[in-house]
C-alpha cells in the first residue's frame, strides 16, 4: 500500500440537542493513503458526514463538539491545532466538496471569483492575472466548456452538474493532498452522476491525492473506491478493501446493504428477483438498544448481542479486513 | 429584458397605485370627513354662511372634480394654500424640509450604521451569552414607549443635566448642530432595538447557508466570511429595509420635531392635525406616499443590481 | 357501494389530518410550556387581562376619579405612586388605563386580523382579477406611511376609544394580508388540498377547513405583535390629542407628564411608562416564543 497521509483514530463527536445529548460518532478510525480512495458508506444519520466534517473541524459548534480522538496529518493532529493553522490546511492541503451543488456556491459572486478566492488566500505569490488564468485552467480541467466565459457567470446560471464541477475545480485549486467528497453526486441526475464520478476518479489518478468518498450508494463505492468502511449508528461495523467487501462481507449489515442493490438478473421463469431489504429502521440515536446497535434488524442476533457488554468492537479477522460483530458471516 | 425596460415597466405600475392613493385621500378628506366648513365657522353660523364657505373651499363642486384636484396636486405639486396660515403649501414644505433633513438624515445614517455593526458583532457570537443578552436588550428597548424616551431625554439630559439644548432651532450650517444632537441620540436609541433585531435575523439566516460552510472549507477566516460572503448576501434584505424607510425621513421624526420645536415637516403636519388644516394634511399625505412609491421602485431596481439571481420578468 | 367507499376514504383522510395537525399544535404547546420566558410573559398578559376586566366591570379602580390627597403629592407610603394635578391616585389611573390599553389592543388586533385574513385568503385563493384588485388595494394602502394613515383615520373618525381602535385596525392589516395571501397561494396547490377537492370539497370548505388551519400560526403570531403595536400607538394618538378622551389612558398620562416634568413631577410618566413597558415586553416575548414554537422554518436558530 502507498504512503499513509491521514490517520484518524477513535474519533468521537457529540451533539447537544433540545431532546438531549447524542453521540453521533463513537470512536471511528480509518486511514487514507496517497493516491487511494477510501469509501465511507452508511445510511443517513450513521455519522459518515459528521466524521468527514470533523476532520475539517467544520462541525457547527454549538451544537456539535469533537470530544475525543486524533486525526494525524503530516505529523500534526488536526483536531488539536489552533484554528489559524487549520485554516491554512483547509482548501489548501485538504479540500472538501459537498452534497448540495445548488446551494454550496455563494450566489452573489461569480464562479471565477470564488475559485480565485482560494488561490488568493493560499497561494499569495500569484498575481491577480495569474489567479484568473489558473481559474480558467481549472475549469478546463474539470471539463467545463468555454471556461473563459464561465468564470464571469454566477452559480445560478449553471446546471447542477456544472456547479459541482465548479466546486471540484475550486477544491483542486491548491492541489490538495486529500479531497473529501461528501455525497458529491447524490443531488445529481444519474447520467451526470457517472460523469462526475468519472471525472473525480481520473483527476485523482492524475494528481495522486487521497480521496475520501462519503456516500450511501454502494454502486458509487464499487465504481471508485479502493477501501471501504461501512458505518452504522456512529460506528464502523466493517472495513475492508472493496473487492473483499463485496465478495466476502462479514457483517450482516454489509451483507444486507449489498443484497439491497437492485440487479437485472432475471430468473429462469422470467420473473425479476425480489429485491431484498434490511428489515426495520435505523434506531433513533436518542434511544439505542443496549449492546449491538444492529440487533433489532439482524437475523443472527443472540443474547450476547443484547447484553450489557454486547457492543462489539472492531476486530481484525484477516489482513486488511476488520469487522465488529459477534457472529461474523462465514462465506 | 434589460434593466431599463424593467424600470420603465415598474414605473408604469406606479400610476394606478398613485391614483389609488389619491382616491383614498380624496375619500377620507372630501367624502367621509366631517364638514370642514362647519369646523372653520363657529357653531352659530347660518346655513348661508356655511354654503358660502363651502363654495369658497370648493367643496360644493362635484366629487369627481374634487378627486381630480387631488390627482392634479400629486402631479403638479401645487397644493394650494394652508387654511390656517394662508401660506402657499409648497413654500411651507420647502422651508420645512431643511430642518427635517438636518435631523433625520444624520440620525438615520448613524442609526443604520451602528445597528448593522452591532448585529454583525452579535451574529459573530451567535448562540453565546452576548448574543442572547443583545436580543433580550433589543426587545426590552423596543417595549418602552417612544414618548417616554423623548420626555426622559429632554427632561433629564437637557433640562436637568444641561447637556443639550432643550428645544429650538437655528438655520444655517454649524448653528443647527447643537439643537439636533439630542434628538439624533434619541432617534438612534429608538431605532437600535428593532433594527438590530431585524439585521441579526437577516445575517443569521445567511450564516446557516451551505455556501458559508464552503467558504470555511476553503480556509477563509470568520471575519472575511462575515463581512464578504454573508454581508453581500444579507445586503439584499438590508437594502430593502433601509431604502424603503428613506421616504419617512422627509416627514422627519414627527414626535421628535414637535417635542424639540424643530420647525420641520413633522411639526407642520402635527400643527395641521391640531388646526384641522385639510390642505396641508392632504399635501403631506400625498407627498409622503409619492416618496414611498418612488423609493419602492428604487428598491426593486437596486434588487436586480445587487442580486444576480433576480430574473427580470 | 362506490359512494360508501369514497365516504369511508374521506373519513379516514380527515381523521389522519386532524390527528396530525393536533400533534403539531400539541408539540408547539408543550415546547411553549417548557419555555420559561413564554410562560412568564403569558402570565403577565393574563394578569393584565384580569385587571382590565376587573376595571371594566367596575370591580377595581372604579373610584379613580376620587380626590385622595393634595395636588401632585410625591409617591409615599400613603400615596403609592403619588397623585396628579387634581389629587387623584396615579396608581388607580394606571390600573384604569390598563382597561383602555387592553381594549384597544384586543379590538385593533381582531379588526386588523379580520380584514387581513379575509382579503388575503380571497386574493390568494381565487387569484386572477380578484387577486390583482386586492394586491393593488393593499399596495395603495401601504404606500401611505403608517403614521400619516393612522393620523388621518384618527382625525377623521374623531376622538374616543372606538375611533382609536378603528383607526389602528384600518391602518395595520396590510402586512398580515400580504403574508396570508402568500401562504394561501403556497398551500392551494399542495396535494392535500387537491385530495380534498377530489373528495368533493367546495371552495369555501377547502379554504376554511383545509387551507386556513395551516396558516393559522401566522395569525396567532400576528395577533401578539399587533396587540403590542396598538398599545404603543394609542399613546402617540393620545399625545396628538386625537386619542382616548373619556377614560384615563397611559397615553393621556404621558401626555400630561410632558408639562409636569419641569416641576419635577415624574411619577405619572414613570407609572404609565412602566405599566406599558411590562405588557408590551410580555407581548413581544410571547410573539417571539410563538414564532419559535409555531414556525418550523425558524427552528434551531
Amino acid at each position: 500500500m502507498g504512503e499513509k497521509i491521514l490517520e484518524v483514530t477513535d474519533l468521537k463527536v457529540e451533539f447537544n440537542t433540545d431532546q438531549g445529548r447524542i453521540n453521533a460518532v463513537k470512536g471511528v478510525s480509518f486511514d487514507v493513503y496517497k493516491g487511494k480512495t477510501l469509501g465511507i458508506v452508511g445510511e443517513s444519520g450513521s455519522g459518515k458526514s459528521v466524521s468527514a466534517l470533523s476532520i475539517m473541524r467544520l462541525i457547527p459548534d454549538p451544537p456539535g463538539r469533537i470530544v475525543g480522538g486524533k486525526a494525524l496529518f503530516k505529523g500534526q493532529d488536526l483536531l488539536q491545532i489552533p484554528m489559524n493553522k487549520m485554516r491554512n490546511i483547509r482548501g489548501n492541503k485538504i479540500a472538501m466538496i459537498f452534497q448540495e451543488p445548488m446551494t454550496s456556491l455563494n450566489p452573489v459572486f461569480t464562479c471565477g471569483s470564488q475559485i480565485e478566492e482560494v488561490l488568493a488566500i493560499h497561494q499569495m505569490q500569484l498575481t491577480k492575472q495569474q489567479r484568473k488564468n489558473k481559474a480558467v485552467e481549472l475549469l478546463d480541467l474539470v471539463g467545463i466548456p468555454a471556461p473563459e466565459k464561465r468564470i464571469k457567470e454566477y452559480p445560478h446560471q449553471l446546471s447542477g452538474g456544472m456547479r459541482q464541477r465548479v466546486m471540484i475545480a475550486m477544491s483542486l485549486a491548491c492541489e490538495p493532498d486529500i479531497l473529501i467528497a461528501d455525497e458529491p453526486t447524490t443531488a445529481l441526475d444519474v447520467t451526470i452522476q457517472a460523469q462526475i464520478l468519472e471525472l473525480m476518479h481520473s483527476l485523482q489518478k492524475e494528481l495522486g491525492m487521497g480521496l475520501i468518498m462519503i456516500t450511501h450508494d454502494l454502486g458509487v463505492v464499487a465504481e471508485v473506491c479502493d477501501d471501504v468502511s461501512v458505518m452504522y449508528c456512529g460506528k464502523i461495523v466493517e472495513a475492508a478493501d472493496v473487492r473483499t467487501l463485496f465478495t466476502r462481507p462479514k457483517h450482516p449489515y454489509t451483507k444486507g446493504l449489498i443484497n439491497s442493490i437492485p440487479s437485472y438478473d432475471a430468473t429462469d421463469e422470467g420473473e425479476k428477483e425480489r429485491l431484498q431489504t434490511i428489515r426495520g429502521m435505523v434506531p433513533s440515536l436518542f434511544d439505542l438498544p443496549t449492546g449491538c446497535s444492529f440487533q433489532d434488524r439482524c437475523d443472527f442476533a443472540s443474547d450476547k448481542c443484547r447484553g450489557f457488554d454486547g457492543n462489539p468492537i472492531l476486530k481484525k479477522i484477516a489482513d486488511g479486513h476488520e469487522v465488529s460483530c459477534w457472529h461474523p458471516l462465514s462465506n | 429584458m434589460n434593466i431599463y425596460i424593467y424600470t420603465i415597466r415598474r414605473l408604469l405600475y406606479v400610476i394606478p397605485v398613485l391614483l389609488g392613493v389619491c382616491f383614498i385621500i380624496f375619500f377620507l378628506f372630501n367624502v367621509v370627513s366631517p364638514d370642514p366648513a362647519r369646523m372653520m365657522l363657529d357653531k352659530h353660523a347660518t346655513v348661508k354662511q356655511i354654503a358660502e364657505m363651502r363654495h369658497e373651499l370648493g367643496l360644493d363642486r362635484p366629487f369627481f372634480m374634487q378627486y381630480l384636484d387631488v390627482v392634479k396636486s400629486a402631479f403638479t405639486f401645487n397644493f394650494g394654500r394652508s387654511w390656517s396660515t394662508r401660506q402657499e403649501i409648497s413654500e411651507m414644505i420647502m422651508d420645512g424640509a431643511i430642518p427635517s433633513l438636518s435631523l433625520s438624515f444624520p440620525a438615520f445614517f448613524l442609526a443604520t450604521l451602528i445597528s448593522i455593526c452591532i448585529s454583525l458583532f452579535v451574529s459573530f457570537f451567535r448562540g453565546k451569552v452576548i448574543d442572547r443578552l443583545a436580543v433580550i436588550f433589543c426587545v426590552g428597548m423596543m417595549s418602552v414607549s417612544s414618548l417616554a424616551y423623548i420626555l426622559f431625554g429632554q427632561w433629564f439630559l437637557a433640562y436637568h443635566m444641561g447637556l443639550f439644548e432643550i428645544s429650538g432651532y437655528e438655520f444655517g450650517f454649524p448653528f443647527f448642530i447643537p439643537y439636533v444632537i439630542l434628538p439624533i441620540i434619541i432617534w438612534i436609541i429608538l431605532s437600535i432595538g428593532p433594527d438590530v433585531r431585524f439585521y441579526r435575523t437577516v445575517i443569521l439566516d445567511e450564516i446557516y447557508q451551505d455556501y458559508v460552510r464552503t467558504a470555511r472549507a476553503k480556509g477563509l477566516s470568520e471575519i472575511v466570511i462575515l463581512f464578504k460572503h454573508v454581508l453581500k448576501n444579507a445586503m439584499i434584505p438590508i437594502i430593502t429595509y433601509v431604502v424603503i424607510r428613506i421616504p419617512f425621513l422627509i416627514l422627519g421624526a414627527l414626535l421628535l420635531e414637535s417635542f424639540f420645536s424643530i420647525p420641520g415637516l413633522g411639526g407642520i403636519t402635527l400643527d395641521a392635525v391640531k388646526s384641522s388644516d385639510f390642505p396641508v394634511l392632504k399635501a403631506m399625505t400625498v407627498l409622503s406616499s409619492i416618496a414611498y412609491i418612488t423609493f419602492s421602485v428604487i428598491t426593486d431596481v437596486l434588487y436586480t443590481v445587487v442580486d444576480p439571481r433576480v430574473r427580470l420578468k | 357501494m362506490e359512494s360508501a367507499q369514497t365516504a369511508d376514504f374521506s373519513q379516514n383522510t380527515s381523521k389522519t389530518k386532524v390527528a396530525k395537525s393536533k400533534s403539531l399544535w400539541q408539540h408547539a404547546f408543550s415546547s411553549l410550556l417548557k419555555d420559561k420566558i413564554a410562560v412568564i410573559a403569558f402570565s403577565f398578559v393574563l394578569l393584565y387581562a384580569v385587571v382590565a376586566l376587573g376595571a371594566g366591570l367596575g370591580i377595581i379602580a372604579s373610584d379613580w376619579t376620587k380626590e385622595i390627597g393634595p395636588s401632585y403629592a410625591a409617591p409615599t407610603f400613603k400615596y403609592i405612586l403619588g397623585t396628579d394635578i387634581f389629587g387623584r391616585s396615579v396608581a388607580l389611573k394606571a390600573i384604569k388605563g390598563t382597561q383602555v390599553a387592553m381594549l384597544v389592543g384586543l379590538f385593533t388586533a381582531m379588526l386588523s386580523i379580520t380584514i387581513g385574513v379575509t382579503l388575503g385568503a380571497i386574493a390568494g385563493y381565487f387569484g386572477g382579477r380578484i387577486d390583482e384588485f386586492i394586491v393593488w388595494f393593499y399596495t395603495t394602502f401601504s404606500s401611505i406611511p403608517y403614521i400619516m394613515l393612522l393620523m388621518t383615520f384618527a382625525f377623521i373618525l374623531g376622538k374616543g376609544v372606538t375611533s382609536v381602535c378603528l383607526a389602528l385596525g384600518l391602518s395595520s392589516w396590510v402586512s398580515l394580508c400580504r403574508l396570508i395571501r402568500g401562504e394561501v397561494i403556497r398551500h392551494k396547490d399542495r396535494e392535500y388540498v387537491h385530495a380534498a377537492a377530489a373528495i368533493g370539497g367546495g371552495d369555501f370548505r377547502k379554504l376554511f377547513l383545509h387551507i386556513l388551519p395551516n396558516v393559522f400560526h401566522i395569525v396567532i403570531i400576528n395577533f401578539s405583535l399587533t396587540f403590542q403595536m396598538a398599545i404603543k400607538s394609542e399613546v402617540i394618538l393620545s399625545y396628538l390629542g386625537i386619542g382616548v378622551q373619556e377614560l384615563p389612558s397611559w397615553g393621556r398620562m404621558i401626555d400630561e407628564a410632558k408639562d409636569e416634568l419641569a416641576r419635577g413631577v415624574w411619577w405619572q410618566l414613570a407609572a404609565a411608562a412602566l405599566a406599558m413597558f411590562i405588557i408590551v415586553l410580555a407581548f413581544n416575548l410571547l410573539g417571539d416564543a410563538l414564532r419559535d414554537a409555531l414556525d418550523p422554518k425558524l427552528k434551531g436558530k
